[in-house]
C-alpha cells in the first residue's frame, strides 16, 4: 500500500498533537505556540499536497480511486469494531483546501490576536479544531467521522466562547453547541439504526462497507413502518445532523450568534471547517443518499436528496432576505454562509456531488477572504462592527478595499472572472433541468439576486462615501466603551502584513479557482467521479447551460443595480438616519431586520415549552419521586429493623439452640466411645443383626 | 479350574514385592548383623536408606516394565490401574519411612522398618488380586503388621492398650469377613470375585447372600474405619506411634477402599439395590448407604467435641471414610477414579498432618489442643504446612481437598442410578463438610492465635523434616491447582 495511505494518519495527528502541546505550554509562550500551531498546520498542508497529487495519480491512471486502511480498534463478545481512513479525490480536494485555508487563518490570527492575553490558549483551540476538521474528512468509519464531528462541535463551543467574560459570548457558545446537538442525536440515532441493520460503520471495506453495493441494496429492500425504506430513513437522520451542523433551516439560528467569537474563528468556522463538515458529510454519504430499488447508477431523486433539495433551497433565500437588513458587517456574512450552505445543499441534492462540492471549495476561499476583510476592517476602525459607522474605507484601506471587493464580487457571482459565478452557475444550472419541479430553480435564482444586492449594500455602507466613525460614540451600545485607549475618534489604518498578504492570497484563489470547473473545462467534476477532463469549447453550448450563464448575468446585475439605485445614488449621510429600503419598505425592512423573529418564535414555542417541562419535571423530583425515594428509604429502614429483630430474637437463639443440640448430640456418641472392647464388639454384632434383618425385611417388603 | 503357571513367570510379575521383601530383609540384617553396637541414629538413618531404596526399586520396575495379567483363578491380576495404585502405596511409605527418621520411640528401628515395608507388600498383594483367599491372607497380613506397629512403643501403655483393642476388634472383623466370605464361596463354588459375580442372580436377594454381603461389609469397613467398624480407630490413632498412625490413616486406608470398590462392584455385581428415594431396592448399596451416611454424622460430630488433636484426625478420618463411601455407593467409572483421587489426595494430607503432630509431641510431649497453642510463633514452617493440611482437608478451595470432594460429590450426583437420586446423601455430605470446618479451625486457632503458655522458644526442627513437609504441602496446593495430573495419571 502507498505509504501515504498508510499514514493519512499523521495529517489530523499533527495539529492535534500541536493543541497537545501547546496546552501544556505557559500562557507567556507566545511564540512557541504560535509556531507550533502554523508549522504542524503547514507540515499537514504538505502532506495534503502529497495526497493530493496521489489521488491525482490514480485518478489518472483510471484505478480504483477509493483506498481505504482499516484497522481493528475494539472487541466486544466476537465482533470486532473496525475504524479507519480513507483517501479518495474528495478527501483530497478537502484535504487541501482545509490545510490550506487553516494556514492562512492561523497566519492572519498571528495579527489579528497579537494582544489577546489568552493567545496560547486560542492556538491550542485552533490546533485542536483544525485536528478534529481533518478527521472528519479522513475518516472511513461513520463512527469515526462522528468522534471527530463531536471533537468539532466542542471546539467551536470553546472558540465561539473565547471571550467568555463577554455574555454575549458565552451565550452565543452554548447556543452553538446546543443547536447543533439537536441534530448529532438525529445523527447518532441514525448511525445506530444503520450499523443495526449493515451490522458496520465502514464506508468502504473491500465491498462489505456500508456505503457499497451489497449493504445498500440491503437497506433500500428493508422497508420500516411507514413504507420508508430503511435507507431513507437513516440518510433523513443523519442529513438532520448536517442541518445542525451545516447551519440548515430550522437549526440556522446558531451560525449569526457565533460571531461573537473572534473573528478568524468566524472564519475558520463558517468558512473552511465547521459548516462545510454537514456539506462534506452529505457528498460522504452521498451513495446511501441516493440510494434506490433501480439498477441503474444514473442520478435519480430519491426522497432523501428531494428533501436535501428543499432545505437547501428555503435555506439559500430565507437567509438571503435576512441579510438584507443586518448592520453587523460579521452578522451579514453569517447570514450569507447560511444562504450560501443553502446552496451547497441544493447543489448536493439537484446535481450530485461535484456540483456541491465545487461552490464549497470556491466558497470556502471567497468566505474567509470576506471574513478576514472583515475582521481587517474591524481591526483598523478600533472594533468597531456596525456598518452604519463605517464608510470611506477605502482611501483609508485600499488592500483590504481591493481584496474584499474580489471576495464580494465572487459570492455574487460576477460573471466570467470569479469563482463564485461558476460553482453558482452550476447549481443553477443543475436545478433548471431537475425533473421534480422547477421551484428549486426560482428560490435560487431569487438568491442570487439577494446575495447581489446585499453584498453591493454592504459595499457602499463601509467602502464608500463618507467617513461616519465620528457618529459612534451617539451609539449607547457601542462596543469602543470597553476601549478606552481607543475612545479617540482615530483614523482607520490599514492592516499589518500578516493580515494583509493572506487577504492577498486568498483574493487570488478567489478567481482562479473558478476555472477548475467551467463547462468547457470541468475538470473538477471529472476529478471527484475519476475520469478524465477534457478541454472542450462546445461544453457551453450544450444542455442549456447558455441560457442560464445568461440569466444569472443577468441577474448579477440586476443585484448589483439595486443595490446602487437605493445605496450608490445619494451618499448614506448620517449612522443614524433609516435605511434606504426601510424608507421604501419599513414592514418588510422590519420583519427582516428581526430575522423573520425566528428566535422569537422558538422562544415563544419551544424554550417556553422546554422551561414549563423543567418546572414540571422539578415538581414532580421534588413531590413525587422524592416521597417515592422516602418511601422506599423507610421501608428499608423498617425491613432492617425488622431483620434485626428477626436476628436478636428468633435466629440468633435458634442457631444457637441448633448447636447446642449438635453438641448434645455429639455428647451422646460420644458414650460410645467408652474405651471398653466388649461393649465396641457387642455393637458390630448390633450392626450386624440390625443390618441384615432390614435388608432382609425391605427385600420381602 | 487352576490353570498351571510357571514359577519364573509368576516372580516376574511379583517383581515389585520381591524387590521390597529382599529391602525389608536386607534392613533386618544389615541392622543386625553390622550396626548392633552403633547408635539409634545411624541405624535409623541406614535402615530408612535401605528401605527406601527398595521403594525407589520397586516403583522404578513397575514404570519400567508395566504388566498386565490375570493369572491362577484371579489370584494375581495387573493391569494399568493397579500397578498406578501400588505405586502410590510405595510413595506413601516412602513418606511414612521418612516421617519415621529421627523418631525415638524406639531402639528396634530395623523391625519397624522391616514391618513397613511388610505391610507395603501385602497393601501390594491386596490391590492386585481378585481372589477372595488371597484377599483375605493380604488383609490378614496387612492387620498383623499394623497391631504390631502400634504396639511398637512399648514405653507407652497407650499404645499397647489400644494395639490390644486394634487386635481384638480385628480378630473379629477377620471371623465376620472369613464367615462372608465362605458363605460366598459355598453359594458360588469359586473364589474368584468375578465368578462369584457371575452366580448372582435374580432381582429379590436370597437371605444367605444378605448375610454374606453384611459380613463382607463389616469386615471391610472394619478396615477402612466406617461407623459402626470404627471403634478401633480413635484409640489406636491416639495410641500409635506417629509414622504408625500416618500409615494406618494413609496407605493403608487407600489399599482398603481399592478392595473394597473391587468386592463390592465387581464381586457383587448384580446384588446392588438401590438407595435412591423413589426407587430403593434391596442390595448392598443401601448397606453402604447407612453405613456412609452414619460415618459422616458421627464423625465430623464427634470430632467437634475432641480435645486431642489425633482423636480428631481419627473422627475426621471417619468422616473421610464416609464420604469416600460415596464413591463406591455410585460404582460408576467416574467415581472410581474420584474415590482414588480423593484417597490418595487424603493419605497425602494426612501423613502430613500427622508428622506435625508427631513434631508438636516431640516438642512439648503432648497432642492436646494446648500443646498447639501458639505453634506459628515457635515454628512457621509446620503451622504454615498444618494450614494447608487442615483447610484441604475441610475442603477449601484451591487445595486438593475440594476437588477431591467436588470430584466425588459430581460424581455421585451423575451416578449410574440416574441423575439427582443420590441427592439426599450429597446434601448431607455438603452439610457434614460444613461442620467439619468448624474443628480444623479450632485447630487452627490454637496454632495461630492463642497465646503459648509458657516462654517461647523456636522448636528444633530438623531440616529433613522441613523439606518432607514442605513437599507433602506444595503437591496437596499443586494437586488442588492442577487436578488433572493425577486423574490422567491414574
Amino acid at each position: 500500500m502507498i505509504w501515504i495511505v498508510r499514514n493519512l494518519w499523521l495529517i489530523p495527528a499533527l495539529p492535534a498533537l500541536a493543541a497537545g502541546l501547546s496546552a501544556l505550554a505557559k500562557q507567556r509562550n507566545r511564540r512557541f505556540a504560535a509556531s507550533l500551531a502554523i508549522g504542524s498546520m503547514g507540515l499537514s498542508f504538505l502532506l495534503s499536497l502529497f495526497a493530493f497529487a496521489h489521488a491525482l495519480h490514480v485518478s489518472g491512471q483510471g484505478k480504483q480511486v477509493i483506498q481505504v486502511f482499516n484497522f481493528p480498534w475494539l472487541q466486544y463478545g466476537g465482533e470486532w469494531l473496525k475504524l479507519g481512513w480513507m483517501l479518495d479525490p474528495l478527501t483530497s480536494v478537502m484535504l487541501v483546501m482545509v490545510t490550506f485555508v487553516g494556514l492562512l487563518i492561523f497566519i492572519y490570527s498571528t495579527g489579528y490576536m497579537a494582544h489577546d492575553e489568552n493567545f496560547t490558549r486560542f492556538f491550542c483551540f485552533l490546533s485542536l479544531f483544525a485536528a478534529a476538521m481533518l478527521g472528519v474528512v479522513i475518516s472511513n468509519s461513520l463512527l469515526l467521522l462522528f468522534m471527530c464531528w463531536e471533537l468539532v462541535g466542542l471546539t467551536s463551543y470553546l472558540l465561539i466562547g473565547f471571550w467568555y467574560h463577554k455574555p454575549a459570548a458565552a451565550a452565543a457558545a452554548k447556543k452553538a453547541f446546543i443547536t447543533t446537538r439537536i441534530g448529532d442525536l438525529a445523527f447518532l440515532i441514525g448511525m445506530v439504526w444503520l450499523y443495526s441493520q449493515a451490522g458496520t460503520l465502514l464506508f468502504y471495506d473491500q465491498g462489505t462497507g456500508c456505503l457499497e453495493r451489497s449493504a445498500l441494496m440491503g437497506l433500500v429492500a428493508q422497508t420500516t413502518c411507514i413504507g420508508m425504506a430503511a435507507s431513507t430513513g437513516i440518510a433523513l437522520l443523519i442529513f438532520a445532523g448536517a442541518v445542525g451542523k451545516s447551519g440548515q433551516v430550522p437549526l440556522h439560528v446558531w451560525l449569526p450568534d457565533a460571531m461573537e467569537g473572534p473573528t478568524p474563528v468566524s472564519a475558520l468556522i463558517h468558512a473552511a471547517t465547521m459548516v462545510a463538515a454537514g456539506v462534506f458529510l452529505i457528498a460522504r454519504v452521498y451513495p446511501l443518499m441516493a440510494a434506490h430499488g433501480g439498477t441503474s447508477l444514473a442520478i435519480s431523486s430519491t426522497t432523501a436528496l428531494q428533501v436535501v433539495t428543499w432545505i437547501g433551497a428555503i435555506t439559500a433565500v430565507f437567509a438571503a432576505l435576512i441579510a438584507v437588513a443586518q448592520d453587523d458587517i460579521k452578522r451579514i456574512l453569517a447570514y450569507s454562509t447560511v444562504s450560501q450552505l443553502g446552496y451547497m445543499m441544493m447543489g448536493l441534492g439537484v446535481g450530485g456531488v461535484a456540483v456541491g462540492m465545487f461552490h464549497l471549495i470556491t466558497h470556502a476561499f471567497f468566505k474567509s477572504l470576506l471574513f478576514l476583510g472583515a475582521g481587517s476592517v474591524i481591526h483598523g476602525c478600533h472594533e468597531e462592527q456596525d456598518i452604519r459607522r463605517m464608510g470611506g474605507l477605502k482611501k483609508f484601506m485600499p488592500i483590504t478595499f481591493a481584496t474584499y471587493a474580489t471576495g464580494m464580487l465572487a459570492l455574487s457571482g460576477f460573471p466570467l472572472f470569479f469563482s463564485g459565478f461558476w460553482s453558482k452557475d452550476a447549481i443553477l444550472h443543475a436545478a433548471q433541468i431537475w425533473t421534480i419541479s422547477r421551484v428549486p430553480f426560482y428560490l435560487g435564482t431569487l438568491g442570487a439576486l439577494l446575495t447581489a444586492f446585499y453584498m453591493t449594500r454592504q459595499i457602499y455602507y463601509v467602502f464608500l462615501g463618507e467617513s461616519r466613525l465620528s457618529d459612534r460614540h451617539n451609539m449607547p451600545h457601542t462596543k469602543a466603551v470597553d476601549h478606552p485607549e481607543h475612545s479617540a475618534p482615530a483614523t482607520p489604518h490599514e492592516s499589518p502584513v500578516s493580515m494583509t498578504v493572506p487577504l492577498m492570497i486568498l483574493a487570488g484563489c478567489a478567481i482562479l479557482l473558478g476555472f477548475i470547473g467551467t463547462p468547457a473545462w470541468p475538470w473538477f467534476d471529472s476529478f471527484l467521479s475519476g475520469q478524465q477532463a477534457t478541454f472542450n469549447i462546445t461544453g457551453f453550448l450544450e444542455g442549456g447551460i447558455l441560457p442560464v450563464m445568461l440569466s444569472s448575468t443577468v441577474i448579477v446585475f440586476v443585484g448589483l443595480g439595486l443595490g446602487w439605485w437605493l445605496y450608490g445614488r445619494k451618499p448614506i449621510a448620517s449612522a443614524d438616519g433609516p435605511d434606504a429600503l426601510e424608507q421604501l419598505q419599513p414592514q418588510v425592512f422590519h420583519l427582516l431586520r428581526n430575522k423573520f423573529y425566528v428566535d422569537e418564535f422558538y422562544q415563544a414555542t419551544f424554550i417556553r415549552c422546554n422551561t414549563w417541562l423543567s418546572h414540571l419535571s422539578d415538581w414532580f423530583d421534588r413531590r413525587i419521586w422524592n416521597g417515592a425515594v422516602w418511601t422506599v428509604s423507610y421501608v428499608v429502614l423498617g425491613l432492617s429493623w425488622l431483620a434485626r429483630s428477626t436476628d436478636n430474637y428468633l435466629v440468633n437463639p435458634g442457631f444457637d439452640e441448633g448447636c447446642h443440640t449438635v453438641t448434645v448430640g455429639a455428647k451422646f456418641l460420644v458414650r460410645l466411645q467408652n474405651g471398653r472392647t466388649q461393649n465396641y464388639l457387642r455393637l458390630v454384632g448390633i450392626a450386624f443383626a440390625v443390618l441384615v434383618v432390614f435388608l432382609i425385611w425391605s427385600g420381602v417388603r | 479350574m487352576i490353570t498351571p503357571f510357571s514359577y519364573l513367570g509368576l516372580l516376574r510379575l511379583v517383581l515389585p514385592q520381591a524387590i521390597v521383601v529382599i529391602a525389608a530383609l536386607c534392613a533386618l540384617s544389615v541392622d543386625l548383623m553390622f550396626l548392633r553396637m552403633s547408635e539409634t541414629r545411624l541405624r535409623c538413618s541406614v535402615g530408612a536408606i535401605i528401605s527406601l531404596a527398595g521403594c525407589a526399586a520397586a516403583i522404578v520396575w513397575i514404570f519400567h516394565a508395566p504388566q498386565s495379567a490375570n493369572v491362577l483363578d484371579g489370584m494375581l491380576v495387573l493391569n494399568h490401574l493397579a500397578q498406578r495404585i501400588q505405586i502410590a502405596l510405595l510413595v506413601l511409605t516412602m513418606l511414612t519411612i521418612l516421617i519415621f527418621i529421627g523418631s525415638t520411640f524406639t531402639q528396634h528401628v530395623s523391625e519397624y522398618l522391616a514391618l513397613i515395608l511388610l505391610a507395603t507388600v501385602s497393601m501390594m498383594f491386596l490391590v492386585s488380586t481378585q481372589n477372595l483367599l488371597l484377599i483375605f491372607l493380604s488383609l490378614e497380613l496387612l492387620s498383623l503388621s499394623l497391631y504390631i506397629l502400634t504396639a511398637f512403643n512399648k514405653r507407652s501403655i497407650q499404645s499397647v492398650e489400644s494395639a490390644l483393642k486394634y487386635f481384638l476388634f480385628g480378630g473379629i472383623s477377620a471371623a465376620f469377613l472369613l464367615f462372608g466370605f465362605s458363605i460366598l464361596y459355598g453359594w458360588s463354588n469359586s473364589t474368584n470375585i468375578v465368578s462369584i459375580a457371575n452366580s448372582i442372580h435374580g432381582p429379590s436377594l436370597d437371605p444367605l447372600l444378605i448375610v454374606a454381603i453384611v459380613m463382607t461389609v463389616i469386615g471391610l469397613g472394619f478396615k477402612v474405619a466406617a461407623v459402626p467398624f470404627h471403634f478401633w480407630a480413635p484409640d489406636v490413632y491416639q495410641g500409635a506411634p506417629a509414622p504408625s498412625a500416618a500409615f494406618i490413616a494413609s496407605g493403608s486406608k487407600l489399599a482398603g477402599f481399592f478392595i473394597f470398590y473391587q468386592v463390592m462392584v465387581i464381586g457383587l455385581a448384580g446384588a446392588e439395590g438401590s438407595s435412591s428415594w423413589h426407587a430403593y431396592a434391596s442390595g448392598w448399596v443401601p448397606v453402604i448407604a447407612i453405613v456412609a451416611a452414619l460415618s459422616m454424622v458421627l464423625g465430623n460430630l464427634v470430632a467437634i467435641l475432641q480435645t486431642s488433636v489425633r482423636r480428631l484426625l481419627a473422627y475426621s478420618a471417619i468422616a473421610h471414610s464416609g464420604y469416600m463411601l460415596l464413591g463406591i455407593l455410585s460404582h460408576t467409572n467416574q467415581s472410581l477414579h474420584a474415590l482414588l483421587y480423593y484417597a490418595i489426595t487424603y493419605a497425602l494430607t494426612v501423613s502430613g498432618a500427622f508428622a506435625v503432630v508427631a513434631l508438636v509431641e516431640e516438642e512439648t510431649g503432648g497432642d492436646t489442643l494446648s500443646h498447639f497453642a501458639g505453634l506459628s510463633r515457635r515454628a512457621p514452617v509446620p503451622s504454615f504446612c498444618m494450614l494447608i493440611f487442615l483447610l484441604s482437608l475441610a475442603g477449601i478451595p484451591p487445595l486438593a481437598g475440594f476437588f477431591g470432594k467436588f470430584y466425588l460429590f459430581s460424581s455421585v450426583l451423575t451416578s449410574a442410578e440416574g441423575t439427582l437420586s443420590l441427592l439426599w446423601l450429597v446434601v448431607l455430605a455438603l452439610a457434614m463438610s460444613a461442620v467439619s470446618l468448624y474443628y480444623y479451625l479450632k485447630v487452627l486457632k490454637f496454632i495461630y492465635v492463642t497465646d503459648p503458655p509458657t516462654e517461647i522458644a523456636p522448636m528444633r526442627i530438623s531440616a529433613l523434616r522441613q523439606v518432607v513437609l514442605c513437599l507433602i504441602a506444595l503437591s496437596v496446593v499443586l494437586l488442588g491447582c492442577a487436578p488433572d495430573l493425577l486423574l490422567h495419571w491414574l
